[in-house]
């Protein structure tokens, strides 16, 4: 189940413009955002976006500000109306539904998290958790036990009936979170849900979502601008820029060839070390001949390796899946996977 | 010979003003001149009139003069006045109905029972004991001094009037907030009701309402009291967070569901100042309506005026002083509670 397409985005674009419907035939026959605001007056948000967002995987949306990325997960509920193109939320268009079945579709499949909380200020934290169930009908005795539930399981105990005003930005945001969860909506949209918090609350955040994924295996929508977050969350990393897709695909995928300068730019700041993984630059040969220094996961990342290596660059690790034999590692190709790649020159080569 | 006989000859309509060469009314200024003497005007260019309506008539007599714009309006508002209050009068006969059923509540319900109903009132809205002492300070005082029944018959006036401009003003405060065109259409309706002088609408209404009717003053009090309480109320909504009104429609709530679970909670610090606002401006009203037959307080004022009775007016003055303060620090401080009990 895990690998069905649950949300697919198909040649998706939004301008901004009391009249689209010119604006959109200068686009599609090339017009590049910079222009179309110079001479059509203008503002291209989204450029034939093709995304196919997998079933109970986190895909991460990232950019830098302006790129459309809150624009784009707008579209998924409609938040924003398209241009042009087509949202396919289980294989049927979200484009089609009425008034009705789109507050339907925003009731039970879609739930969302935002960057500002977005809470009820003048509703206790467990109503504000409860909200989804409150729109549906029920009043607070009915989602009580729901809502405490999940409060509960991101770190609220006890503070069900504080106001929003007296929680700290964090918890807030693991509010927001619970409202989310209480919906129990399949999708979990969550734009840039972690920005507004600081370096350490972040990462709890983080892996409070991981570990919470990993048990509801829900299929997330994250949208951020910073990188090691990206890598962290993603499954399935999509790099949008200027309101165009500039490389999707696995996260490592794109950190070992990226195809584009603006990543190159981007992955440059990054450790790799910390990022990068066994599996992804392994090789799979398994030569039973070689003297192995050590058994390594093919989940542990290159830090991990570096610190069981001590330094010494002549070692070969073998990789093992539960137990069996996968590929090996030699210290020599972690040690230029660490050194940043760059991209292309010939800008034909990039896929998408 | 005046100053546009030659205007009017140039234009070849000598005829036209001939026929209408009847004695009209006089201005002023000719029945100054006739005063002074004819003595032929000096056609110096420091005196050229100003092509006014009665300089022209001057030149033509079928020109209508500046007084016949007057009386022709007041003739088309007793030409249609029938009918209008034949509409209006049904209409707002419950407004009458209202004022003086509260008015013989009031007056009838003993002091020992109006006082501490509304002493219980302040409690429970503003939960504070000072407040309580304070209100009931002041009524006392009011009451020892033998103007009891006026103040209760001004307060009386003010609580259906200002009841009635919630009633509508929020209403109208929440289409405004919705729509941008009757954003439009109602600002300059308010901006007149608020800049004319109080006064000017009491005209109108002594010809629509007998001034018998209690409901005369009423309407005056509320067109010239609602004005706060809408435009806050739009103000108030439109000033409502925007990621909190994404994150309703991100989990699906109907427009109604919006407005009465987000926007009327988050907009109602600003509703409440409005309607603090209304309260004081129907109290300045009341005072004014007191010339159209409305009691209370500004009746004194009134014979204060009228008779120079020095002491009186200047003691209802001082009551109308005391009522608007036990008003605002009652109302502000139920303001404040609901403020406090969402701050961010």
């Amino acid at each position: 189940m895990a690998n069905e397409i649950k949300i697919s985005i198909k040649n998706l674009y939004k301008i901004f413009a009391p009249t689209p419907d010119v604006a959109l035939e200068y686009v599609k026959r090339g017009m590049n955002k910079a222009d179309l605001l110079d001479q059509q007056n203008h503002v291209l948000g989204l450029r034939d976006i093709n995304v196919d967002i997998l079933d109970g995987k986190i895909t991460v949306i990232m950019g830098l500000s302006g790129s459309g990325k809150s624009t784009l997960i707008r579209h998924l509920n409609r938040l924003i109306e398209p241009t042009a193109g087509e949202i396919r939320l289980d294989g049927a268009d979200v484009l089609d539904l009425n008034e009705e079945q789109l507050r339907q579709l925003r009731r039970e499949q879609m739930s969302m998290v935002f960057q500002k909380f977005a809470l009820l200020p003048h509703k206790t934290v467990l109503e504000n958790a409860g909200m989804a169930l409150n729109i549906r009908g029920s009043n607070v005795a009915d989602f009580e036990n729901e809502a405490v539930k999940w409060l509960a399981r991101v770190g609220l105990e006890g503070n069900e009936n504080q106001y929003p005003h007296q929680l700290s930005g964090g918890m807030q945001q693991r509010v927001g979170i619970a409202r989310a969860l209480v919906s129990n909506s399949p999708v979990m949209l969550m734009d840039e849900a972690f920005s507004a918090l600081d370096p350490l609350i972040r990462s709890d955040m983080q892996d409070l979502l991981l570990e919470l994924q990993g048990e509801l295996q829900k299929t997330i929508v994250f949208i951020t601008h910073d990188l090691d977050e990206a890598l962290k969350l993603s499954d399935h990393l999509v790099i949008l820029k200027d309101g165009e897709v500039v490389q999707q695909g696995d996260p490592q995928d794109i950190l070992l060839n990226p195809n584009d300068p603006y990543i190159v730019a981007f992955i440059n700041d990054i450790n790799r070390a910390r990022v990068l993984r066994v599996r992804s630059i392994m090789n799979r040969d398994v030569d039973s001949d070689i003297d192995y220094a050590g058994d390594l996961s093919e989940k542990d990342n290159l830090e991990t390796v570096l610190s069981r290596s001590g330094g010494n660059t002549e070692l070969i690790f073998r990789v093992v899946r539960n137990g069996e034999a996968v590929g090996s590692l030699s210290m020599r190709d972690l040690t230029r996977a660490l050194v940043p790649t760059d991209a292309p020159t010939s800008s034909n080569a990039r896929k998408d | 010979m005046a100053t546009y006989d030659s205007l009017f000859s140039a234009l070849g309509l000598k005829e036209w003003c001939a026929e209408g060469k009847e004695d009209g009314p006089m201005s002023m200024a000719d029945l100054l001149a006739k005063a002074k003497g004819d003595n032929a005007e000096p056609e110096s260019l420091w005196d050229f009139p100003f092509p006014s309506m009665d300089a022209l008539n001057d030149s033509c007599a079928a020109f209508p003069q500046s007084r016949e714009l007057t009386k022709g309006l007041e003739q088309g508002f007793l030409a249609v006045k029938d009918n209008l209050s034949l509409v209006l009068d049904p209409l707002t006969q419950p407004l009458s109905w209202a004022l003086d059923g509260a008015l013989y509540g009031m007056l009838t319900t003993p002091w020992w029972i109006i006082i501490p109903i509304m002493l219980a009132v302040v409690f429970l809205v503003t939960k504070s004991w000072k407040l309580v002492l304070f209100v009931g300070a002041s009524l006392c005082l009011l009451a020892f001094i033998d103007y009891y029944v006026y103040a209760m018959q001004t307060l009386a006036i003010i609580f259906v009037c200002a009841f009635l401009c919630v009633l509508l003003g929020v209403p109208i405060g929440i289409a405004m907030s919705r729509s941008n065109t009757m954003q439009r259409l109602t600002i300059p309706v308010l901006d007149m009701l608020q800049t004319l002088p109080p006064f000017v609408y009491l005209i109108p209404l002594i010809f629509l309402f007998s001034v018998t009717e209690s409901k005369l003053y009423g309407i005056a009090i509320i067109l010239y009291a609602i004005v706060p309480v809408v435009r806050l109320t739009n103000l108030g909504i439109r000033l409502v967070d925007k990621d909190v009104i994404e994150a309703a429609n991100a989990f699906g709530m109907t427009p109604s569901q919006k407005l009465f679970k987000v926007q009327i909670p988050l907009a109602l610090p600003n509703i409440m100042a409005g309607i603090n606002q209304t309260i004081m401006m129907s109290l300045a009203m009341v005072v004014i309506a007191s010339l159209v037959s409305a009691p209370g307080l500004g009746v004194l004022v009134l014979r204060g005026i009228r008779n120079l009775e020095l002491g009186v007016g200047l003691v209802a003055g001082l009551g109308i002083v005391i009522l608007a303060v036990v008003l605002d620090r009652v109302t502000k401080a139920s303001l404040a509670r609901i403020n406090s009990s969402q701050n961010q």
